[in-house]
């Protein structure tokens, strides 16, 4: 089953997924009519700031057990299987924010959501779009994400991928493969310059 | 996968198209494909790079950041964003401009071998507006004189642009009304950068209104020179057949193509095809003989006042390289995509750049200046005969479409016999219900030349009056709407027209810069009606617009009082008061606004509806739309 994964290294912070995530859970679909949509949609992946200002696109991690499901009384909280997706059933929510208390991610947001009940202010967070999934598109933050910085594939192979990397990187031979040394120099460029800032 | 059918509707484009893609050479659209999806901050307008405190973004959804580092928020960075695209836009035209201003300049002081005065009767018309007169001196003397008052005009030493008075009074009291009569040219796109750096004119509205001056400037400036000087150079565009497509260029001859702009270098290198000696060259080379072909503006210009054949509009400027025929492309400025050095390298054409001003990557660059233009033109067109051994396969792959070109507003007014008043006859009557100008580039969000084609089309089925330049004009050449019998799609009245002048219901008017003698029809049509260009019945479209000119070009027709569809969305979208005030507001301010419809069908119905609105506004007899 495929997940979304995500690589926290390579965001560059346009924070494009968050604009196509508002714009998958909203009404129309469409960026430039989402916009004046009310309620406005709003993005399930919030991009961070790390220490240096550096990108990082943060989002429901779906954990199995999910500490917000344990913590959520009215039971709104709950998995489906197939996608391995955590998901909020909007009608039972009672917006108590024992789940966002429980998040160790803080991935859950509170609002009146487009496709909720109207008016009523509820715990939202990352679907897995299944809207799209059902529709054989993969989630919206994954297609717009540019820099690979977001993915969705199989976890075996991805976990695979990523020990491979780390293997050839410890190997005796190892030459340091820099795949954007443009995006690095920048972000040497930021962590000098809040080191600098930091040391004043 | 293929999607060719998708890329285009031309013929042409589509086999050559699926030919690069067996060649497996990267086109325009594979690139665009690649960019998807394109960043929607920008897209919004609402990221702003103008400082080193950023780069900043605002949030549309309203949860991040709703203001820059500096505090300008969606409206202030999107009005700024805009009035930045227009600056640009117009420095363009008007460097442009300057360049012919300049070469007009040396022709005086005999510094430019090859280059004359070619109509002096408008040299002097010109001079006049001026307040030269020409009596007693040589055509070099009132040009010299003439060079030197159109320099003072770029600068700032003047209230008002000298050719501001072609406007009606009416409208250069609204101008001065409003404080946008433009005062120099170079003054207001230094202006626009100035208000729009940070911690100026954070006032959206005063933004988009200096906009618009500096828009003016370009329309009723430094194009109004680049066209006016071009005219006194290589003479005023008369009616003339032409062929379009692909199929312009021979198989048998060696094949030269020019791309760009400025008619300063095409003409010259026009001049060395002509020479019996290249073609006696190319002769001994194997070939029948040279064969001068255009893209987009410079063959725009070229084909208006000299009928030379042209190959295509701006997104067939890569694919016209897959025929495996060109031997030489020679480039000078704005629309040449950096790509097409790559795409050249894949067959055997030879690139060369001309321009000091602009350098491509993979290109040769022979510069060319007005002292030795002749020279190098006569250099680089040996160049592309040497180059015709190196020919390999040939792919061309239809054949081309008849067209006639070369209708300057003097052409016009001569076919209807000296004055504008048979066409206001013939609008008064309703038999015309008015007329549309159709300009612009293609961009590959829009299937290519689909708005043009299919705006047109339903246009002149109205009995509106098409008038078009730029790649709009090509691609309904392209469509085979520029031929007398093209009558045949016409309405009853505009065919009636047409026909009884035996000329097409679609009238090519040149190139981008040539746009102002739209203005200049428009203004004198208002003159003769006693009114303002505003209560016409006119409007403009850019169907498939993409580059910062048209952007100045849209704003000084909406400025001058013409209501204005466009296809593509600027990117404006992120602040809804910018939007409203451009698409509603502006109609009180400058009694004209624009409108945004990618379906050119739909863009026919609001043209069709305002033409009538129009109409009925003047006591005319109009239909509901
Ligand atoms: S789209 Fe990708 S790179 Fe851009 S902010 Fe999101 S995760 Fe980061
Ligand atoms: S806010 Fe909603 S989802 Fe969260 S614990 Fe309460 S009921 Fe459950
Ligand atoms: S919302 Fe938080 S706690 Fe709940 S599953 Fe997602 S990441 Fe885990
Ligand atoms: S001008 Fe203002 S909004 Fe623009 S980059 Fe600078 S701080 Fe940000």
């Amino acid at each position: 089953m495929k997940q979304v994964i995500v690589h926290p290294e390579r965001c560059v912070g346009c924070m494009q997924c968050m604009l196509a995530c508002a714009a998958a859970h909203s009404k129309t679909g469409a960026l430039i009519s989402a916009i004046s949509e009310s309620p406005r949609p709003k993005p399930r992946i919030h991009v961070g700031a790390g220490l240096y200002d550096e990108g990082f696109p943060n989002r429901c991690r779906h954990c199995n057990p999910a500490p917000c499901q344990m913590a959520c009384l009215p039971g709104a909280i709950y998995r489906q299987t197939t996608t391995n997706t955590v998901l909020i059933n909007p009608d039972v929510c009672i917006n108590c924010a024992s789940c966002a208390m429980a998040c160790p991610y803080g991935v859950i947001r509170y609002h009146a959501d487009p496709l909720g009940p109207a008016g009523k202010t509820i715990a939202v967070k990352c679907d897995n779009c299944i809207a799209r999934q059902h529709k054989g598109l993969i989630p919206a933050c994954v297609e717009v994400c540019k820099v690979g910085a977001l993915t969705f594939e199989e976890m075996d192979a991805a976990m695979k991928k990523k020990t491979d990397q780390v293997a050839r990187s410890m190997s005796a031979e190892a030459i340091a493969a820099d795949h954007a040394p443009g995006f690095s120099l920048l972000n040497t460029i930021k962590r000098a310059q809040k080191e600098i800032n930091l040391s004043r | 996968m293929t999607h060719h059918h998708n890329y285009t509707i031309t013929k042409d484009g589509q086999l050559l198209i699926k030919k690069m893609e067996s060649d497996q050479v990267e086109t325009v659209w594979d690139r665009h494909a690649a960019q998807q999806p394109q960043c929607g901050f920008c897209d919004l307008g609402l990221s702003c790079r103008i400082c080193a405190m950023g780069p900043c973004r605002v949030d549309p959804f309203g949860e991040g950041p709703q203001q820059g580092v500096c505090g300008a928020d969606a409206d202030i960075i999107v009005a700024r964003n805009l009035c930045r695209m227009i600056a640009a836009g117009a420095a363009a035209h008007s460097d442009h401009g300057r360049d012919l201003v300049e070469v007009l300049a040396e022709v005086a002081e005999n510094k430019a071998p090859g280059y004359a005065i070619t109509d002096t009767e408008k040299l002097n018309r010109v001079a006049a507006e001026y307040g030269i007169a020409a009596d007693g001196k040589t055509p070099e003397q009132v040009a010299g004189e003439l060079a030197h008052a159109m320099q003072e005009d770029f600068g700032t030493r003047k209230k008002e642009l000298a050719l501001v008075t072609r406007a009606p009074e009416k409208r250069q009291q609204l101008w001065r009304k409003l404080n946008i009569m433009p005062r120099g040219i170079d003054r207001e796109t230094s202006e626009a950068m100035h208000r729009t750096h940070m911690g100026v004119d954070n006032g959206w509205q005063s933004l988009l209104l200096h906009g618009l001056r500096n828009a003016l400037s370009d329309g009723w400036g430094g194009s109004m020179i680049a066209t006016e000087v071009s005219d006194i150079l290589f003479g005023t565009p008369k009616p003339a057949p032409t062929k379009v497509n692909a199929g312009v260029l021979k198989a048998d001859q060696v094949n030269v193509v020019v791309h760009g702009h400025n008619p300063v270098v095409s003409e010259m290198v026009m001049a060395a095809c002509q020479d019996p000696e290249m073609t006696k060259l190319a002769e001994e080379k194997g070939a029948k003989g040279i064969n001068l072909c255009g893209l987009c503006c410079t063959g725009n210009e070229l084909l208006m006042r000299h009928g030379i054949p042209m190959a295509g509009n701006h997104l067939m400027t890569e694919l016209i390289i897959a025929t495996g025929a060109i031997e030489m492309m020679i480039v000078d400025y704005q629309c040449i995509m950096p790509a097409l050095s790559k795409v050249a390298a894949c067959y055997h054409t030879k690139m060369i750049s001309t321009s000091d001003k602009a350098r491509f990557p993979g290109m040769e660059h022979v510069e060319f200046h007005p002292d030795n233009a002749r020279k190098k033109a006569y250099d680089v067109v040996k160049a592309a005969i040497e180059n015709f051994a190196n020919r390999g396969e040939t792919y061309i792959p239809v054949e081309p479409l008849d067209a006639v070109g070369g209708f300057s507003v003097e052409a016009v007014v001569g076919a209807l016999g000296g004055t504008p008043e048979p066409l206001l006859d013939a609008i008064k009557a309703g038999k015309i219900r008015g007329a549309a100008g159709i300009v612009g580039c293609n961009n590959p969000k829009i299937k290519h030349d689909y708005g043009h084609v299919t705006l047109t089309k339903r246009l002149i089925e109205n009995d509106i009056l098409v008038v078009d330049t730029g790649c709009a004009a090509v691609a309904t050449a392209k469509a085979g709407f520029k031929v007398a019998d093209a009558i045949s799609h016409a309405g009853p009245g505009l065919k009636e027209v047409c026909g009884s002048l035996g000329i097409p219901p679609v009238l090519h008017f040149g190139s981008c810069v040539d746009n102002v003698r739209i203005l200049v029809l428009a203004a004198a049509l208002a003159n003769a009606l006693g009114t303002d260009i505003s209560d016409l019945p006119l409007a403009g479209a850019a169907p498939e617009w993409y580059s910062e000119k048209a952007v100045s070009i849209g704003a000084y027709v909406v400025a001058s009082g013409i209501y204005t569809v466009l296809g593509p969305m600027p990117p404006i979208a992120g602040s809804m008061n910018v939007v409203e005030l451009l698409t509603k507001g502006l109609g009180e301010v400058v009694g004209a606004t624009f409108a945004v419809e990618p379906d050119p069908e739909k863009a026919a119905v609001l043209i069709r509806g305002h033409i009538e609105n129009q109409r009925r506004k003047l006591g005319l007899d109009a239909t509901e739309v």
